[in-house]
């Protein structure tokens, strides 16, 4: 492959006024010892107000660090995050840190995240302190009820005393403190018990409803993705593979990988079990992000993939779909919001 | 109470009244409370459970590989193939696992040597259960390694764990598990670490040997999902307690347990449209320290009344076991079961 990344068009940028976060060429390099890796490789997206845009893929597919690019954190090899048409590479020190309150992070692990010897009164408390912000005790309290903890049974606690699902009420609560615009979810239900993740998705549903949210929701599991999103981009080995309206990309997945995720759901379904072979099946493990196939990224497991896949790099295309009144014509229309990058889309 | 029976099979693994007390920090923990199950040969049995529920003590309590001096207290009885674990001594014991028994368990990263090379480490158990030469053991490693799927097999045999990916590790240590062609297999979680697309590979390698072998398998795993379609019964844990224990279809088709319900009303659906209000179960599961009178669900229980806070239930057959055409039996563990079909559509 060569240094220079293919410049592929960013059809999949919307022309609208109400776009709060767009994502131009983004690029991600790492470097492991003699080897550089492209976690993220010219990933361009966009989210518009009130949106929840699902990031899904593989471990290693450069899902979270796309989330953490848009924190600057660190900031990306290439390319480009606006932030209400604000370039967030352009800002340095003070600036950034100043624009960066509107956007805020939750993390995977709710307990690592808190520091164990502050009580949550102060840890919710923190970023208002740090930016002096105006009558801080009533913010705490008015959050950390939001989120459904009782700020006169909680506030002198510490984190170890909490369960995790609690731990990660903390966690948005001091995410909500700042009134961010856009919140950045990194797995956010992922270590919690199966009984309480319900929980959380739904106080977030509640967060996002009460406080106008846009939220970037980093997840592997397709299921959770589904609930939460209103678009959805699915990334394979630091790529953007398919993107577009959750309800289209589900019903209708136009890249093999996406279908083969898809198809990997664990089944709920008892009387299925004789079926599942017939289900397109994904071989291999992930390819090394260091040494990336050529072409596109996900031929070497892909059951279509023919000579062009492995010359030439996928462009991301608009999703085309048959007129549905008449199965006999060939003639087809753009799906609207859905494209995918792929030669041969499904 | 009376396991369920399946007829056709001969038993392998008889668990009855199994109780484990462990010792902590802040006092004893009720990990395992009375639980009693029969697994037949040829059969897979998934346990389902959350974290703390207990699973994982059980399923390695059936080995007698919890750490002597954390068990304050182990009673009831675990017969393998007629002989009671209990009363074998430890060079007995040593000779049963990963021979007869064997584990899979859920990090494939931490449960394998790190400086030893595959070969060396699938050959292990070749050499110590079987007495096979080191030739020999070396011949039949390749033939495990190419049977879990491992490309290259001849070539892969003489590397080292950190040079294959998590799922190839995992298939290395399902190939050390069978080496011996165990008649039992326990996978504690055996793909909670790996990504879904390799988690279904595992799953499908695992029911093929299972097939193949006519293993019976314990499949222990937090994931409802994952046992729906590859476990032949389903048992619930629920703070230490089984609190359900039915044939897969029946399961999914007539749950009578009402945490059964909730965990499964509570997982978001690909076929649900998205923004699906979540119908979450309240509260959390509870700590074991305490052995507080009452159905340990009851608090979190949208059911409970008055007894089920003073009473703990025990396991009893469902009274309607619509399920006619087959001998088998429906247990649960709860005074007010719900009736209603929680399934239906599939996912």
């Amino acid at each position: 492959m060569s240094d220079k990344p293919v410049q592929t068009s960013p059809l999949q940028l919307r022309d609208r006024g109400d776009i709060v976060l767009r994502i131009e060429h983004l690029s991600v390099n790492f470097r492991a010892g003699k080897q550089t890796v492209q976690a993220v490789s010219d990933l361009s997206l966009d989210v518009a107000r009130g949106e929840t845009l699902g990031l899904v893929g593989e471990s290693g597919c450069g899902k979270s660090t796309v989330g953490r690019a848009i924190m600057q954190l660190p900031p990306p090899t290439a390319g480009k995050v606006l932030f209400q048409g604000q370039d967030l590479g352009l800002l340095s020190g003070e600036a950034l840190r100043q624009t960066r309150t509107a956007l805020q992070m939750i993390f995977q692990d709710p307990i690592s995240s808190l520091n164990p010897r502050r009580k949550v009164r102060d840890i919710v408390a923190e970023g208002l302190q740090i930016w002096g912000r105006p009558s801080q005790q009533a913010r705490v309290r008015e959050v950390m009820e939001a989120v459904g903890l009782d700020p006169d049974a909680v506030a002198d606690r510490r984190p170890h005393q909490f369960s995790g699902g609690q731990c990660q009420r903390i966690c948005i609560a001091r995410s909500l403190a700042l009134d961010p615009d856009v919140l950045i979810c990194d797995e956010p239900v992922s270590a919690l018990d199966v009984s309480v993740q319900a929980q959380i998705l739904n106080l977030l549903e509640d967060m996002k409803q009460r406080y106008q949210l846009t939220m970037v929701f980093v997840a592997h599991n397709l299921a959770v993705v589904r609930n939460v999103s209103d678009r959805v981009a699915v990334m394979y080995l630091g790529k953007l593979c398919e993107i577009g309206d959750t309800g289209s990309v589900y019903a209708r997945p136009a890249h093999p990988y996406t279908r083969a995720l898809l198809a990997s759901i664990p089944d709920m379904n008892p009387l299925s079990r004789h079926q599942q072979d017939g289900l397109p099946l994904l071989h291999g493990d992930l390819p090394s992000p260091a040494n990336p196939p050529s072409g596109c990224r996900f031929r070497t497991r892909c059951p279509n993939a023919q000579s062009l896949c492995a010359e030439k790099e996928p462009l991301m295309q608009a999703v085309r779909q048959t007129v549905q009144n008449d199965p006999q014509s060939k003639a087809t229309v753009e799906v609207s919001d859905h494209f995918v990058a792929c030669h041969f889309p499904l | 109470m009376t396991p369920p029976e399946f007829k056709e099979q001969p038993l392998l693994l008889d668990v009855r009244n199994l109780t484990i007390r462990l010792n902590s920090a802040a006092g004893l923990v009720h990990a395992v409370e009375d639980v009693s199950f029969v697994l037949r040969e040829g059969q897979t049995l998934g346990i389902v459970g959350e974290s703390g529920s207990g699973k994982s003590v059980m399923a390695r309590s059936l080995m007698n590989l919890l750490p002597r001096r954390s068990v304050a207290q182990r009673q009831g009885s675990v017969v393998l193939s007629g002989r009671e674990i209990s009363a074998l001594s430890e060079r007995e014991l040593q000779k049963l696992r990963g021979a007869q028994v064997a584990m899979i368990f859920q990090d494939p990263m931490t449960a394998l040597n790190p400086v030893l090379t595959i070969c060396v480490q699938v050959s292990e158990p070749l050499q110590q259960h079987l007495g096979l030469s080191k030739q020999a053991a070396r011949q039949r490693t390749i033939e495990l390694l190419d049977a879990v799927g491992i490309p290259d097999a001849a070539n892969r045999v003489d590397q080292y764990p950190h040079q294959l990916s998590g799922g190839m590790r995992q298939r290395v240590v399902i190939a050390i598990a069978l080496a011996c062609d165990p008649a039992l297999l326990i996978a504690d979680e055996p793909t909670t670490a790996l990504d879904v697309t390799v988690q279904k590979q595992i799953l499908d390698l695992l029911s093929r040997q299972q097939t193949q072998r006519r293993m019976g398998m314990l499949l222990i795993t937090h994931d409802l999902g994952v046992v729906a379609s590859r476990a032949d019964i389903i048992a619930v844990m629920y703070a230490g307690r089984l609190v359900e224990l039915a044939p897969a279809t029946t399961l999914f088709s007539a749950m009578r347990h009402p945490y059964t319900e909730a965990l499964f009303n509570s997982i978001p659906r690909i076929s649900d449209p998205g923004h699906t209000r979540l119908q979450a179960i309240p509260g959390r599961p509870p700590q074991l320290h305490n052995s507080s009178p009452g159905c340990a669900f009851a608090p979190r229980c949208q059911y409970a009344q008055q007894r089920c806070h003073r009473e703990t239930p025990p396991v009893v057959v469902a009274e309607s076991s619509i399920e006619t055409a087959k001998p088998t039996e429906h247990l649960h563990a709860c005074f007010f079961p719900v009736a209603k079909s929680a399934s239906g559509e599939a996912n």
